[in-house]
């Protein structure tokens, strides 16, 4: 726990146990201990607040909120109340109470420095930064320390680039900042690199650059002295962006000098070069090229630069660098970009690519290396690129032809450079089949062929596969390659249970939640794992809240530190995770497992949205600054990179799939809030709370008012996701997976879902005209819940037959049924949801009626038919759910009933299988499909104790 | 544009790259949580520097602080990580990043600069004492059991800088320590 002040104050030695219980975990002995020393010492609020802490950790947060507020109200000025205090609301997640606290000890206590210096950091963490600027000016009217201004000066760069509008921030707030820094200039009071470092941040923003070359050039810049070639590096890049190419090129031509491995100069050598050629620039007849010195100015001058640099590579004895020989190509693809014949002076490209891999082949990177100087071979004239080759292949030393007319690589080296030369092969699009065996390290290029294969869809290729891939596991039980390609393809296979060892065996921290976990949330729910689903979703989100909590300690940190240039990247950092495109998908799919799996079963659709504090009249989706966090290159692939449209593509795809599934949950917390409770509990956290206030600010329950724009928004939704899916894309098997939204729309559970979710509406209506005068709504309703059962069975239909389905002794797998089950669940739960709400409105109106009968004796057929129509529904909708049940069952038991080792591998008759394949083989495909089988079970299971569940709620729905 | 070997400043959106998972089996790893990164970033972001090759791979990385008293001599460079992708290996990455980090430490005035390496991973080992690095003093059990193995040693190696004039900083201590006794 934090400090505990002075030692001598009797209060804390009173204290100090409770803290030692928090400590420990103990905080049941804590609270007990508190409530002791409490009934002693009325006064000590700090025993309150701890008490509190004790509550807070023990899950009774409206207790301890309460506590914290009585302890807040009286405005402390000691220092274990606020520091306890601070805990508190951290762990509640309201640090904007941490900026109250310390704002009433300040008007209290004027003078701390301590409290001031809180107050500022309790600003930070909330991103008060206006605030922020006037508590770092306080507090350096307190005491005249040079960070404490600086901390102001830094609040108003924030405020800058926080500001919706670039236009004050260029004449207010930037001007400001750099008015305030040139006064400590002026004044001679600058101390530290950080200010300077500040100050070049400014005049870097505001785009004055001279100004910021002359500080760094200047004796202020003799402080830049941490970063290694600060100094030179920020010159580099004010060159730069003031074209002074001379100096660009000097300084670069120095630095290579230095260290002729370094390819940024190069690469500013070369462009500075090119700018100053088209300038026709010709250095002074007398003095100083340029302020760095020598300036090289002619293609001649930049030939001779790269071949002395080589020429010492040569004679060199330890290893040679690459840059030298790199920069030698990389002159060519630009004397070639602009026509230039000089480029034949540096040699024949294919001649010197091939040298670089004689000399370098061995070494891994030999390939991203040259892969970007592939180009300079004309990739589309065949026979050079098989010369080339060709050629690269000779050179790799291979051992003796085997007995089966293989030549194998006798070393690692060797290994490696034959490696090389069939990944440039792939990448050229020449592709060999070079086939190995025994050397397991080579599995990567087998995989290569064999997912060459599954691109064609030959089923019996994707067994093999994965018997190969299990074998692999197997002898290199912790590559991750293996692991991540086994994953792909149980998933494709609609087999989630192996996924989850192998998820979680990759070890997957932190921010790989965010960039690999679409892998795991992408195919839990929609393959029918819901426990697993839940799983997925809680890791990801356990490291999203935890981001906002530990980044907003360490901006902080920075600016206790000094590093400015730190703090707005630490902010965009917090951003980008909380504005990640996979974060709003597990909120959102998260809090839709729930209701699908518990609303009106276990608690009521109400409860359930009360619980999860979600706000139907709010959209927390980010959509105009949504960051797609994917790593979709986490495949290895020789292939040319994954092209930018697949990235756009999928990332279109994926947001529109979350539109829906979004709507679809804010009209389910619509539809309990139409409920026809008038009070509702009060929230049960202060995040809760906090939602509570704001719809408290919007009007209390939702209204029919709130469905209508959504159902708005979900239909314009669809009808863009049709045009999306129409235009049937196809990613690379390695690429993006798809979304779940073309076959969503395929099995019609959208279209459905939609037609259910505008129902509460029709009947909210009724309910308003009364049924006396309403026969042609009634007749709609009606129709409306007749084709809802009609959708369903259809739906239903679809998920008929054998997961894995055998016809002569052949096996084929048919995940897209256990898919469109799933769909037929989520479906059933809003179908149920909506009829149970409508049934509860109907209910009161068909009473009303009934009294009426009673009086008038006259009979309203339309009503009654009405009544009927829904009250026959609702029973046909029982038997379908009974026939979905049986259903199930069935495909248990024929799954179950399965032999699989009597099976062949599809597209190749037994006889022909025993000879293709050892008995290693065998046994490892063999187990492959047993998982397969496994997870098919598991998934049927509970995609039908679900079903059972919501089959006994429906009994209970009577109108 | 793409760098070939270019050493940079270590920024937040790098920990977004850390799947490099290619073409050999054992990923450039993270091994620690975000807040001990953000942390060194905020304290000592000169010492944690990246290498990135064409398209933006991470190659390798290093991270490092400086502390200790400058009054008991004790001021020096500390290599808290130092990873290279396996595809980058062999081509002398880590000597440079070394290297690097022992100039931050010159300039800083450090008197030397020390790591921490498990007894086991003689690799490792090796390549520090091509790098001029001596073992100081064993530190008994220094890294806590994990995944079944057991408890391990560590070495503390050092190597002198040059205001340590005398090379009293890497004396080897006759015998070995243990953690709580290391500052």
């Amino acid at each position: 726990m934090a400090a505990r002040g002075h030692v001598q104050d009797p209060n804390d030695r009173r204290l100090r146990p409770i803290y030692d219980y928090l400590d420990n975990g103990n905080n049941k002995m804590a609270i007990q201990q508190a409530e002791k020393l409490l009934k002693k010492h009325r006064d000590l609020h700090c025993a309150k607040v701890l008490k509190a802490i004790g509550l807070q950790r023990t899950g009774k947060q409206d207790e301890a909120f309460t506590l914290a507020q009585e302890v807040a109200g009286l405005e402390p000025t000691d220092d274990n109340s606020l520091q306890a205090l601070t805990i508190l609301y951290r762990e509640m997640h309201r640090p904007e109470l941490v900026t109250k606290l310390y704002e009433a000890a300040v008007r209290k206590v004027p003078t701390s420095e301590e409290y001031h210096s809180h107050l500022f950091m309790a600003y930070a963490r909330v991103g008060e930064y206006k605030k922020m600027q006037q508590a770092g000016m306080a507090l350096y009217k307190i005491v005249p320390k040079n960070p404490y201004y600086f901390w102001s000066v830094m609040s108003l760069v924030m405020q800058a680039i926080s500001a919706q509008d670039e236009k004050l921030s260029h004449t207010m707030f930037l001007p400001l900042a750099e008015r305030m820094v040139e006064k400590m200039v002026k004044e001679e009071k600058i101390e530290a690199e950080a200010e300077v470092q500040l100050y070049f941040m400014i005049l870097e923003r505001l785009g004055k650059y001279a100004e910021a070359l002359e500080v760094v050039r200047g004796q202020l810049g003799e402080k830049l002295t941490s970063e290694l070639q600060s100094r030179e590096n920020k010159c580099m890049f004010l060159y730069g962006r003031l074209e002074q190419w001379p100096e660009c090129n000097a300084l670069s031509r120095k630095l290579l000098l230095k260290n002729p491995d370094d390819w940024q100069f190069y690469l500013s050598y070369f462009d500075s070069l090119f700018n100053l050629i088209d300038q026709s620039w010709t250095p002074p007849e007398e003095g100083n090229h340029s302020a760095e010195g020598e300036v090289h100015c002619s293609v001649a001058q930049a030939i001779g630069f790269v071949e002395e640099r080589l020429a010492s590579e040569e004679v060199k004895e330890t290893r040679p660098l690459r840059g030298p020989y790199l920069a030698r190509l990389e002159l060519i693809s630009r004397l070639r970009q602009r026509g230039s014949p000089d480029e034949q002076q540096l040699g024949e490209p294919l001649e010197l690519m091939f040298q670089y891999f004689v000399k370098f082949g061995d070494k891994p990177c030999c390939f991203t290396d040259l892969k970007v100087f592939l180009h300079l071979l004309s990739p589309d004239h065949y026979v050079q690129v098989a010369a080339f080759v060709n050629r690269l292949t000779e050179a790799v030393p291979l051992g003796p032809v085997g007995e089966d007319g293989v030549a194998l690589p006798g070393d690692t080296r060797a290994l490696q450079r034959h490696l090389g030369a069939a990944q440039l092969s792939r990448c050229l699009g020449l592709q060999h089949a070079l086939s190995t065996d025994g050397k397991l390290a080579l599995i990567h290029e087998l995989r290569a062929h064999y997912r060459h294969g599954l691109q064609f869809g030959k089923e019996h290729v994707l067994w093999q596969c994965l018997g190969l891939l299990e074998e692999g596991l197997a002898h290199s039980p912790s590559n991750a390659q293996i692991k991540l390609l086994l994953l792909l393809l149980f998933c494709r296979l609609g087999a989630f249970e192996p996924v989850v060892d192998l998820y979680s065996s990759l070890d997957a921290k932190h921010v790989q939640h965010d960039t690999i976990g679409y892998l795991l949330t992408r195919y839990a729910e929609s393959l029918g794992q819901f426990a697993a689903a839940s799983q997925a979703c809680n890791f990801s989100l356990r490291f999203f809240h935890s981001n906002q909590k530990d980044t907003s300690e360490y901006i902080i940190q920075a600016y206790k530190y000094g590093a400015f240039e730190k703090i707005p990247e630490f902010i965009a950092f917090r951003n980008r995770l909380n504005n990640s495109l996979h974060f709003a998908q597990v909120r959102t799919e998260r809090m839709l497992l729930d209701l699908y799996l518990d609303a009106d079963i276990s608690s009521t659709l109400e409860e359930s949205v009360k619980n999860m504090s979600l706000c139907p009249e709010e959209d927390d989706i980010p959509w105009d600054s949504l960051r797609d966090n994917r790593d979709l290159d986490v495949f290895v692939s020789w292939n040319p990179k994954l092209s930018k449209e697949h990235r756009q593509l999928s990332l279109e795809e994926e947001s529109l799939w979350l539109r829906l599934r979004s709507l679809t949950l804010r009209l389910a917390g619509c539809l309990s809030g139409l409920c026809h409770s008038p009070q509702a509990p009060p929230p049960a956290t202060p995040h809760a709370q906090r939602n509570a206030e704001k719809s408290a600010e919007n009007g209390v329950a939702s209204k029919p008012a709130d469905m209508q724009p959504l159902l708005g928004q979900l239909e314009r939704t669809l009808g863009q996701a049709a045009q999306f899916t129409d235009k049937h894309q196809q990613y690379p098997f390695l690429g993006p997976p798809p979304t779940r939204l073309p076959q969503a729309l395929a099995n019609g559970s959208c279209q459905c879902q939609l037609v259910a979710l505008q129902l509460p509406l029709h009947v909210q209506e009724l309910e308003t005209s009364g049924l006396d005068q309403s026969a042609e709504l009634q007749a709609q309703i009606a129709n409306l819940f007749k084709s809802l059962t009609v959708q369903l069975q259809d739906m239903l239909n679809k998920c008929k037959g054998d997961l894995l389905e055998v016809t002569d002794g052949r096996c084929r797998a048919q995940p897209s049924l256990l898919e469109n089950l799933v769909f037929f669940v989520e479906t059933v739960c809003v179908v149920l949801w909506v009829s149970s709400h409508c049934s509860g409105t109907l209910r009161p109106l068909k009473s009303s009626l009934q009294k009426k009968k009673k009086k008038k004796k006259e009979t309203s057929t339309v009503t009654v038919s009405t009544s009927w129509l829904v009250w026959d529904r609702c029973t046909r909708l029982q038997t379908l759910l009974s026939q979905a049940v049986e259903q199930i069952q069935d495909q248990e038991s024929s799954l179950t009933a399965l032999k699989l080792e009597a099976l062949s591998l599809e597209g190749l008759p037994q006889a022909e299988v025993k000879d293709t394949f050892s008995c290693d083989e065998r046994t490892f495909i063999k187990a492959a499909m047993d998982k397969v089988q496994s997870s098919y079970l598991r998934s049927l299971q509970e995609v039908g104790d679900l079903l059972r569940k919501r089959a006994d709620t429906l009994k209970s729905l009577k109108i | 544009m793409a760098y070939m070997t270019t050493l940079r400043g270590f920024n937040c959106d790098d920990l977004f790259k850390f799947n490099n998972m290619r073409l050999f089996p054992y990923p450039l790893a993270l091994q620690y949580g975000i807040p001990f990164y953000l942390q060194y970033l905020a304290h000592w972001p000169e010492y944690f520097v990246v290498a990135e090759a064409p398209g933006g791979e991470l190659m390798g990385y290093i991270m490092g602080k400086a502390e200790g008293s400058v009054a008991r001599e004790e001021w020096h460079g500390h290599v808290t990580a130092l990873s290279v992708a396996p595809e980058f290996r062999r081509l002398g990455l880590a000597a440079k990043l070394m290297e690097m980090l022992e100039e931050i430490s010159e300039r800083k005035g450090g008197f030397f600069v020390d790591l921490f390496v498990r007894v086991s991973n003689q690799v490792a080992v090796n390549m520090y004492k091509q790098l001029g690095y001596s073992v100081y003093r064993t530190v008994i059990e220094y890294y806590s059991a994990s995944n079944g193995e057991p408890d391990e040693d560590a070495y503390d190696m050092r190597k002198a800088l040059s205001r340590d004039t005398e090379k009293k900083s890497i004396i080897p201590l006759p015998h070995p320590v243990r953690p709580e006794d290391i500052e």
